[in-house]
């Protein structure tokens, strides 16, 4: 009855020298959908890359739809119907819902587009998936999901049998979340095998019929999800080291750094009440979209608040853009770091003094030397390495590496108060603890308030002195010192 | 092993070779193959008295090059120096000879910094895109300045020291130019303003996270374009004894494209001082050497569009190769 639509045996891949993949094998059926499992940097994104033609395997087969191939390439995944929907949109938000599902295909006559059919197939496609989008729509002004679902609409006009969705959730309402779950149920019965890419276990069990746990490279749990047991699956993910270890004692002092009070903002959050005391690390933890790092925006000026109130070492504090901000000693790592952190073309060392020029010489002007000194002494407190030293330019190095000369920037500045959204994703698994000893160390010794907004688990129970659970923007529970760990996180927030 | 070993040594010595050649060497290595070529060209060419003309053809230039250089490294640029000048000029010319050189000057160069200041504004708080600011205000202003004159050259007198004295044999234009060079060079390299330019070029909104004051710092650069096009506009007047609408015309062009010659980024973020007066420098011999070998004027222009866009593919190349090893 099901066939098997894709083979992948024995998956080798090295990136500079480094295996990221050891040997991995994977299959998926018609009609089947696998969930992948595995923290950042097990290895899931380069595994499905190979399966969509991105990456060339260092070595192993991969077959699809009885088609041995020693190599892959993007063009010929289409063809054999591999297609790939990521967290990221990739559609044209000025054109109508129409035309984007059949982006650069539409049908024409004689050159000239056929609007009314394009329309009335677009609506057949919909009406296949049961979504209820019209189809003169700017693809733009609709919600996040809707414009998921449209790209899941067009890779069906492109006749997809395999289909993976790269944490397709994340962000995601969880009426959206039922729609997406709805219309994957659909192209199971039509026969599309799927690839589920996903951090949470609760989705698991609704939506996947088989599981498959990556970690390190290495594929280490296969399962039939109906019998997947939850704690299981944490372990295969975690590995053995129980994280809730490695989390030194907190020491944060009794002087209130940071409180805000009945803080909302619009619809992101409402009523949100804590404060954190110098030195103390406090994370935000829930899924993107939980309101968590929305307020990191609004202390950051980023983002207006609608009401409540916001105090600095017991000053009021409102601020209305970053300028402000930093002139009270706050500091603000974005989860985007290229669009938002990072100077791409400049040196590293520009890069990590940018906050500080006006203590590195007098007048306006900027003493080079103290400006790569600075740089010299971070690089090697946070093991970062730069080949060519303070003049390299940021974009060459590794995600990591630049990260760590991002979080650098404002320790060199004397931050009070540093503010981090998401701060290890896409970074490697080395630099992780790296990031996250460098950050402990720093809130200890200059006594620095750290509030870090995160959807990673681990990195909760491996940063934080308290951590605060959010859901649909609101606070729901609250976690001081051993009570930290995964389990306890992940069934708070779900 | 070794194998591997010697592969990766290899790639990163290619890589370091390759970064380690300045933006501005490919240019250096034309400058000096045009200069050699018409000194064996021309007997008229490798003569000092020569040199002092190609300088004094590029100060005008020069001195607008300086701010728009700025202004190219923080992602803008300004089409209107061509015209401010032209207007400022008129202006100079109208009020020269009933209220003297000081008045005239004077409210010539505010002039200047008022232009600036209002495509300054534009650009940052209405949120204009910068080329088109610029543009529209290079096509207002030179109808303003044909209005001032009525479309007729204004004459005047007295006023030739600025564009001719040549104070211990060097031209003034020229101890002008160097002087603002100078400045460019100290400010751009050293101070706090020069390297947020590079930052706000780099990534916009990265700069605006981080807290600089971006609006600030550009609104500041343009008032600065439009003072130094005031300058270069009462110099050109100095030199021609004349307030000409059109003495101006294609100011903006010359400047842009020895600004990109000189290896300033189109997309912000890249470009230097020196690469930016060694693009003049290329302009000026370039432009000097074809009038001494008798090339039809027509040519220059030719000539100068087609290294404007050789320029322009050669920064897009680069930043595909860039892209490539990132």
């Amino acid at each position: 009855m099901s066939v098997e639509l894709a083979h992948l045996q024995k998956i080798h891949k090295s990136f500079n020298g480094v295996e990221v993949l050891h040997g991995v094998n994977l299959t998926l059926s018609s009609g089947e959908v696998l969930a992948l499992l595995g923290e950042n940097g097990a290895g899931k994104s380069t595994l499905v890359k190979i399966l969509a033609g991105d990456l060339e395997p260092t070595s192993g087969s991969i077959d699809i739809a009885g088609t041995e191939l020693a190599r892959l390439d993007v063009y010929q995944a289409r063809q054999l119907g591999v297609r790939m929907i990521f967290q990221e949109l990739n559609d044209a938000p000025t054109l109508t819902v129409a035309e984007n599902i059949f982006l650069g295909q539409w049908p024409s006559n004689k050159g000239m587009v056929a609007w009314r059919e394009m329309n009335r197939k677009a609506k057949e496609i919909l009406d296949r998936l049961e979504v209820d989008i019209p189809v003169d729509a700017i693809a733009g002004e609709l919600r996040v999901g809707e414009r998921q679902l449209l790209e899941i609409a067009r890779a069906l006009t492109q006749n997809a049998k395999i289909l993976v969705l790269d944490e397709p959730t994340a962000a995601l309402s969880n009426v959206e979340v039922e729609r997406l779950f709805i219309v994957m149920q659909q192209l199971k019965a039509q026969g599309v095998g799927m690839i589920y890419i996903t951090h949470r276990l609760d989705e698991v069990a609704r939506v996947a019929d088989r599981v498959q746990v990556l970690r390190d490279g290495d594929s280490v749990l296969t399962v039939d999800a109906k019998k997947a047991d939850r704690s299981d699956l944490v372990t295969a993910m975690l590995g053995h080291e129980a994280a809730k270890n490695s989390r030194p004692d907190a020491n944060p002092t009794s002087k209130i750094a940071v409180k805000i009070e009945k803080l909302s903002s619009f619809t992101e959050f409402e009523d949100v009440s804590f404060s954190v005391n110098a030195g103390e690390i406090l994370c935000l933890f829930g899924k993107i979209g939980s309101g968590s790092a929305e307020i990191l925006d609004c202390l950051y000026g980023l983002r207006p608040i609608s009401s409540g109130s916001i105090e600095i070492f017991g000053k009021p504090f409102l601020p209305k853009s970053p300028e402000e901000s930093v002139e009270y000693g706050v500091g603000y790592l974005p989860a985007d770091r290229q669009r938002l952190g990072s100077f791409g073309s400049r040196s590293v060392a520009e890069n990590l003094a940018v906050r500080s020029w006006q203590n590195m010489g007098h007048l306006g002007f900027v003493e080079s030397a103290k400006e790569s000194g600075a740089f010299v002494k971070w690089a090697d407190a946070l093991r970062i390495s730069s080949r060519r030293g303070p003049t390299q330019e940021i974009v060459t190095l590794s995600g990591g590496n630049q990260q760590k000369v991002l979080l650098a920037r404002w320790f060199e500045a004397n931050v009070n108060v540093l503010l981090l959204i998401e701060p290890t994703r896409g970074v490697d698994v080395g630099a992780r603890r790296d990031i996250y000893e460098i950050i402990r160390k720093q809130a200890k010794e200059s006594n620095m308030a750290v509030i870090v907004a995160t959807s990673d688990y681990e990195e909760v129970v491996l940063l934080a002195d308290r951590a605060l659970v959010m859901a649909r923007g609101k606070v729901v529970s609250e976690l001081t010192g051993n009570a930290v760990d995964a389990n306890t996180l992940i069934s708070a927030s779900s | 092993m070794s194998e591997t070993k010697s592969k990766a040594v290899a790639v990163g010595s290619e890589k370091k070779k390759r970064r380690s050649i300045p933006a501005s060497t490919a240019l250096l290595v034309f400058l000096v193959s045009l200069f050699t070529y018409f000194s064996i060209a021309s007997e008229y060419f490798f003569d000092i008295e020569n040199f002092r003309n190609i300088l004094v053809a590029l100060a005008v230039t020069g001195v607008v090059c300086i701010p728009g250089t700025l202004l190219m490294i923080s992602g803008q640029v300004d089409l209107s120096v061509g015209s401010t000048a032209a207007v400022s000029g008129m202006i100079l010319a109208k009020l020269v000879d009933k209220h003297g050189i000081t008045v005239g000057l004077i409210t010539a160069l505010l002039f200047g910094v008022v232009l600036g200041c209002i495509n300054g504004f534009l650009v940052t708080k209405v949120g204009v895109n910068s080329l088109i600011t610029t543009l529209g205000a290079l096509a207002t202003l030179y109808g303003v300045a044909l209005l001032i004159g009525n479309g007729q050259t204004l004459m005047m007198r007295n006023f030739e020291w600025l564009g001719t004295a040549q104070p211990f044999g060097v031209p003034l234009p020229v101890a002008i130019f160097t002087f603002i060079s100078i400045i460019g060079i100290i400010v751009l390299r050293r101070t706090t303003y020069g390297r947020s330019l590079y930052a706000i070029g780099a990534n916009p909104n990265a700069a605006r996270v981080v807290g600089i004051r971006s609006n600030r710092l550009l609104f500041l650069t343009f008032a600065l374009s439009g003072l130094s096009a005031a300058l270069a506009g009462a110099i050109l007047c100095s030199q021609l004894s004349a307030g000409d609408p059109n003495a101006a015309r294609g100011l903006e062009l010359e400047a842009i494209t020895a600004i990109v010659l000189g290896g300033a980024s189109l997309a912000g973020g890249r470009g230097t001082m020196f690469g930016t007066i060694l693009g003049l420098l290329t302009i000026g011999v370039l432009n000097n050497g074809l009038i001494l070998l008798d090339v039809p004027t027509f040519w220059q222009r030719v000539a100068q569009g087609l290294m404007l866009i050789a320029a322009v593919s050669f920064d897009q190349i680069r930043q595909k190769l860039n892209s490539q090893r990132g």
